[in-house]
């Protein structure tokens, strides 16, 4: 696939699994967020601000930054409590944020979405048998998050391809224009409870209609 | 108010700079998408389009591709409802005369007379279940193709635009744009678009990585014997069956169909990548070809019909294709997979097939049987007596032609003496099948070790029928295909799935930028080289890693010449310029026929051109040197290029050339240093400015394939001096890729005496020719008797090298002792665990 992809794995207790999954999306997000377009004439624009916040976390001994934007907030629980709930006590999950690009294409065909850079976060949960476990785990869970947060940054700040700054016309084909404060790149989140082998059958059916139609 | 004094002051300069306003605030110019081709979802895919839509459009133009496909569609409804028709709404009897039609106004009996009524004809149709399940199947073939058309149609126009707007070609360039070309600037637009976001740059590698990922896995599955194509049936001997239901099945198996090897197109499922569990993903694999196998059974007829109907729909674009098709043979499926080298592109494999198809039917019709001569004559004899009677009673009076069958026998006795003389041979014909297997080898540039020598053997003449088979046994193949696919899916392939495991888990490299490759595609001679093959010293692998027959060596010189621009890294750089000093050297030193060396096989290149020269009856003189002949050779232009003479002004013209090529602003100092290199300028600057450049492309690729060719027989030249001294010491016929694919022998790793190095001939031919004897004295004598035999066509000094050669005698002597000892492998179970995953992170540009 044309895109990047940058794999995370933690292994936290299960009450940590919202904090610790908000912590590294936000973070992402964060870098991956820009004030509001403001387009004027002869095709320039300027940008809005965007102000942080900072957050510390119940269950982990950690403190992160997040886009205070209440709007991109409750996407984002919404999306992690999801996955919370599918998660069982003690297994593994994965949730991924995908960064995408449309592209306009013509009358009888849907809008293609081109993703550019997904970042996958690998969760194992684990049981704690008693509470001394448990305040080991706060910190290092906090340690482990700290690095991991270092960890994107690191990949943020390589000087790799990002969409480019589009025109009135396309903002809407690169940034998610519908919050209010914010604007962050399309994204996408998905998860995954366990890795269910075997190609789906969707992507089978796709290939083989390309395939029968192909040149 | 308290005034305190603290570090915090305002800064008064910036405020009365800018005061706070709307206007002032900074301002941002997006740079827009200006292009929609930059990040492309599909390299793969796109890059495929490309390259087909560059082949097919070339000189043919947009237009006439339009209009050939819609003539086709029109071409199949026409074939489909005419043969219905004449199968079902003609009355024959009334044709025929058998039943007289009462007409009232005339005694003539016109056609529609023969036509049967509309409902009686739709009702003979309605009762034909067959016809209905015929209709049926080609109503549904006939709408995929439409479908298929309007796709086709919108990516030419995506390509097209593609062309146009992000390669910035005009429209008058467009239908004479090669590859290279397209190549080169799609590497250049890389740079400015990124339409591979993982690196800054593309290689031309990695374009034929994306284009060619599958095709690569499958040529070295071929390469490593590891498909069930050759089979040995008691009647008929060693067989090969390799059909497009085959190979479609296969690629169903291991790339895309369901529950397939590969993730998606670009990256293999993860835990094929590891070595643990790989009984279970064996097994897995086998059940879902018994799977495959059951349903092909099961379709069995729907894919008969459909296969003829696709062999009809396919014909017309073959013969569009590729011109040598239209004779009697062809090159086979499986010929194609042998002979193609990895990263190569369609259409430089069928280019380079098509130059020696000539050579290859005048190789295969050099055996004509004698029997079949003499009966054939006498049959002609007669016929044609016969037919010279009934040709003079006609002539004399044309009553004759009404008297019943006379008409239809002249035809077919016309017919049977046109099929007879195809088994007369010339009589102008020499029989040197040496001389033409080596031009043959030039363009096809494989062939196995125990050909040389053999040429004139009945079982060379047989393997190479394998590659290039009638087309009635094409055909033949084709349609009992659907019923033999799942018999070898079933009984033969589902045998393979643990070796078919390991092959993808060994043999699968992780590229950035392109993902999951085949690494024999990487064409690393320390990986994959062949010790045999000139890469001795400088490579690394395992007799289970290395490439057979050379196809490392011989890939990546193909590459490195049609590709001149790309960087190859380190070692691999000395390698090619190493070989291509060495070739240089010899063509253009000073080739004395008896100047002699033993270490070195000089004038190898004097031996290998005169051989196809004096074929394609290029005069060459005595004793002149080789670059006198260039400079007169070349003055015919390009059949003298095709024909391997001018070889060092070739070599010496391209070097300025690429060199050339890769300066910027390439086309107008390529222009300039063909006419400072004198021999051809004339040939190229004769153009008007616009055919300029396509012109000098056109010359480039000539002169590429030249070279390759050169480099192609020095190898195979440079491999058989070399492995005969050493054969004759130890010959190990490997029969089986089953004995040492498994797991890797590790004596041969230890052992560091060179002379006890193995040479395993042909994998992919096995050995059947020679006893052992006869083996022995062939391997070292049969040179000297066949040039001896054809000594005409021959120059001296091609026998003074080849005689003078000292080869020890008896080497089959040892034959016994090596083979059983080579047998024993590690066992299989044991070596499980400790086997590494062998998936390398090739981080940097790619290797």
């Amino acid at each position: 696939m044309n895109c990047r992809s940058e794999v995370l794995e933690v292994t936290v207790e299960a009450r940590q699994v919202e904090e610790a999954m908000l912590a590294l999306l936000h973070t992402i997000l964060l870098h991956r967020s820009s004030g509001k377009f403001h387009y004027k004439k002869e095709g320039t624009y300027s940008i809005g601000t965007v102000g942080t916040l900072d957050i510390d976390c119940d269950f982990i001994d950690f403190t992160f930054v997040r886009v205070s934007s209440e709007e991109l907030d409750r996407v984002i629980r919404k999306a992690v409590s999801e996955f919370k709930d599918a998660l069982s006590s003690d297994g593994m999950g994965q949730i991924s944020l995908e960064f995408y690009q449309k592209k306009k294409s013509r009358w009888p065909f849907s809008d293609e979405c081109i993703p550019w850079e997904v970042w996958s976060i690998k969760v194992n949960v684990v049981n704690l048998a008693n509470e001394q476990e448990r305040q080991i785990c706060r910190e290092k869970v906090g340690e482990k998050l700290g690095e991991k947060v270092i960890n994107v940054v690191e990949v943020i700040n390589r000087h790799e391809y990002l969409p480019k700054m589009p025109t009135q016309s396309d903002v809407d084909n690169v940034f998610d224009t519908s919050l209010k404060d914010v604007q962050p790149y399309l994204y996408k989140i998905t998860y995954q409870i366990t890795d269910s082998l075997g190609t789906s059958v969707s992507t089978t059916m796709r290939r083989l209609i390309k395939d029968t139609l192909a040149l | 108010m308290a005034h305190f004094d603290t570090e915090y002051q305002r800064l008064e300069a910036s405020y009365s700079d800018s005061p706070p306003g709307e206007e002032n605030l900074l301002m941002h110019v997006p740079e827009g998408a200006k292009s929609q081709w930059h990040h492309i979802e599909n390299l793969d895919l796109f890059f495929q389009r490309i390259s087909f839509c560059t082949y097919v459009l070339y000189k043919n133009g947009f237009t006439c591709m339009l209009l050939g496909e819609i003539f086709e569609l029109v071409q199949l409804l026409f074939v489909v409802g005419f043969t219905v028709f004449l199968a079902n709404c003609v009355d024959y009897d009334i044709l025929f005369a058998n039943k007289f039609v009462n007409h009232t106004d005339s005694s003539k009996v016109t056609l529609p007379d023969a036509f049967l009524p509309v409902d009686v004809c739709s009702a003979r149709i309605r009762e034909n279940a067959f016809v209905i399940f015929v209709l049926i199947i080609s109503g549904v073939f006939w709408l995929h193709r439409l479908v298929k058309f309007i796709y086709n149609v919108c990516c030419y126009w995506e390509i097209r635009s593609f062309y146009i707007n992000a390669l910035k070609m005009t429209m008058s360039e467009l239908p004479y744009a090669t590859w290279q070309e397209v190549q080169a600037r799609i590497v250049e637009i890389q740079k400015e678009h990124q339409i591979c976001i993982h690196k800054k740059e593309l290689t031309e590698l990695d374009i034929y990585h994306r284009i060619l990922r599958f095709k690569n896995y499958m040529v070295a599955m071929v390469n490593k014997s590891l498909l069930p194509v050759r089979f040995r049936l008691p009647g008929l001997g060693e067989s090969v069956f390799y059909t497009r239901g085959l190979k479609y099945n296969f690629e169903l198996i291991f790339f895309w169909g369901p529950g397939s090897l590969f993730e998606n197109e670009w990256s293999l499922k993860s835990e094929y990548k590891r070595g643990g569990n790989r009984l279970e993903l064996a097994d897995k694999l086998a059940s879902r070809i018994l799977w495959i196998g059951i349903a092909n059974l099961l379709l069995c007829p729907v894919i008969l019909v459909w296969q003829i109907l696709y062999a009809f729909f396919s014909y017309t674009e073959v013969i569009k294709r590729e011109p040598g098709s239209l004779g009697a043979r062809c090159w086979s499926l499986y010929g194609r997979c042998y002979l193609r080298h990895f990263n190569e592109l369609d259409h430089e494999l069928m280019s380079r097939l098509s130059k020696g198809y000539k050579p290859a039917s005048k190789y295969m019709n050099c055996f004509l049987s004698p029997l079949l001569t003499v009966v054939a004559k006498n049959v002609a004899f007669f016929a044609g007596s016969l037919l010279a009677v009934l040709i003079a009673l006609t002539i004399y009076d044309e009553d004759v032609l009404s008297v019943e069958h006379v008409l239809s026998s002249i035809t077919l006795l016309g017919v049977c003496i046109t099929v007879c003389r195809s088994f007369i041979p010339d009589k102008h014909m020499v029989f040197c099948p040496e001389q033409l297997l080596r031009v043959i080898l030039a363009h096809i540039h494989y062939m196995p070790d125990h050909w040389q020598g053999n040429a004139h053997r009945y079982e060379t003449r047989d393997q190479f029928s394998q590659l290039f088979q009638y087309k009635a046994v094409f055909i033949l193949e084709e349609l009992i295909s659907p019923v033999v696919t799942p018999i070898i899916l079933i009984f033969c392939l589902r045998r393979k799935s643990l070796e078919i495991i390991d092959f993808f888990r060994n043999f699968t490299v992780e590229v950035i930028g392109v993902g999951d490759t085949c690494s024999f595609a990487q064409m690393d001679i320390r990986q994959h080289g062949h010790p045999a093959w000139m890469s001795a010293g400088k490579t690394e692998a395992s007799i289970y890693q290395q490439a057979e027959d050379g196809k490392t060596e011989l890939s990546l010189m193909h590459f490195a010449i049609t590709n001149p621009q790309w960087q190859p890294p380190q070692e691999t750089t000395h390698f090619i310029s190493q070989l291509k000093e060495r070739v240089h050297r010899e063509a253009t030193s000073d080739t004395h026929p008896l100047s002699l060396s033993e270490s070195e096989p000089r004038s190898l290149i004097a031996n290998l051109l005169v051989g196809p020269s004096t074929l394609t009856s290029i005069h060459f003189g005595g004793d002149s040197s080789l670059t006198n002949h260039a400079a007169a050779g070349s003055s015919d232009g390009a059949s003298a290029l095709r024909s391997l003479s001018p070889i060092s002004s070739s070599l010496h013209l391209r070097g300025s050339l690429s060199a050339a090529h890769r300066a910027p602003g390439h086309t107008s100092t390529m222009s300039k240093a063909m006419a400072g290199s004198g021999t051809d300028a004339r040939t190229v600057s004769s153009g008007s400015s616009v055919w300029e450049g396509q012109l000098t492309s056109l010359v480039l690729s000539e002169y590429a394939s030249t070279e390759m060719s050169i480099h192609a027989l020095y190898m195979h030249e440079l491999h058989k001096q070399q492995s005969r001294g050493e054969l004759s010491r130890h010959t190990w016929h490997r029969q089986d890729s089953d004995e040492s694919s498994d797991s890797i022998p590790d004596e041969v790793r230890s052992e560091p005496n060179p002379h006890s190095r193995h040479f395993p001939r042909s994998h992919t031919f096995p050995t059947t020719v020679p006893s052992p004897s006869e083996g022995a004295s062939s391997h070292s004598s049969s040179q000297q008797r066949y040039s001896g035999s054809t000594t005409d066509s021959f120059s001296a000094g091609g026998q003074v090298v080849r005689s003078a050669r000292g080869v020890p005698m008896g080497g089959w002597a040892e034959d016994g002792q090596a083979a059983p000892r080579h047998h024993d492998t590690l066992p299989e179970e044991s070596s499980e665990d400790d086997m590494p995953p062998h998936i390398h992170k090739v981080n940097a540009v790619c290797v």
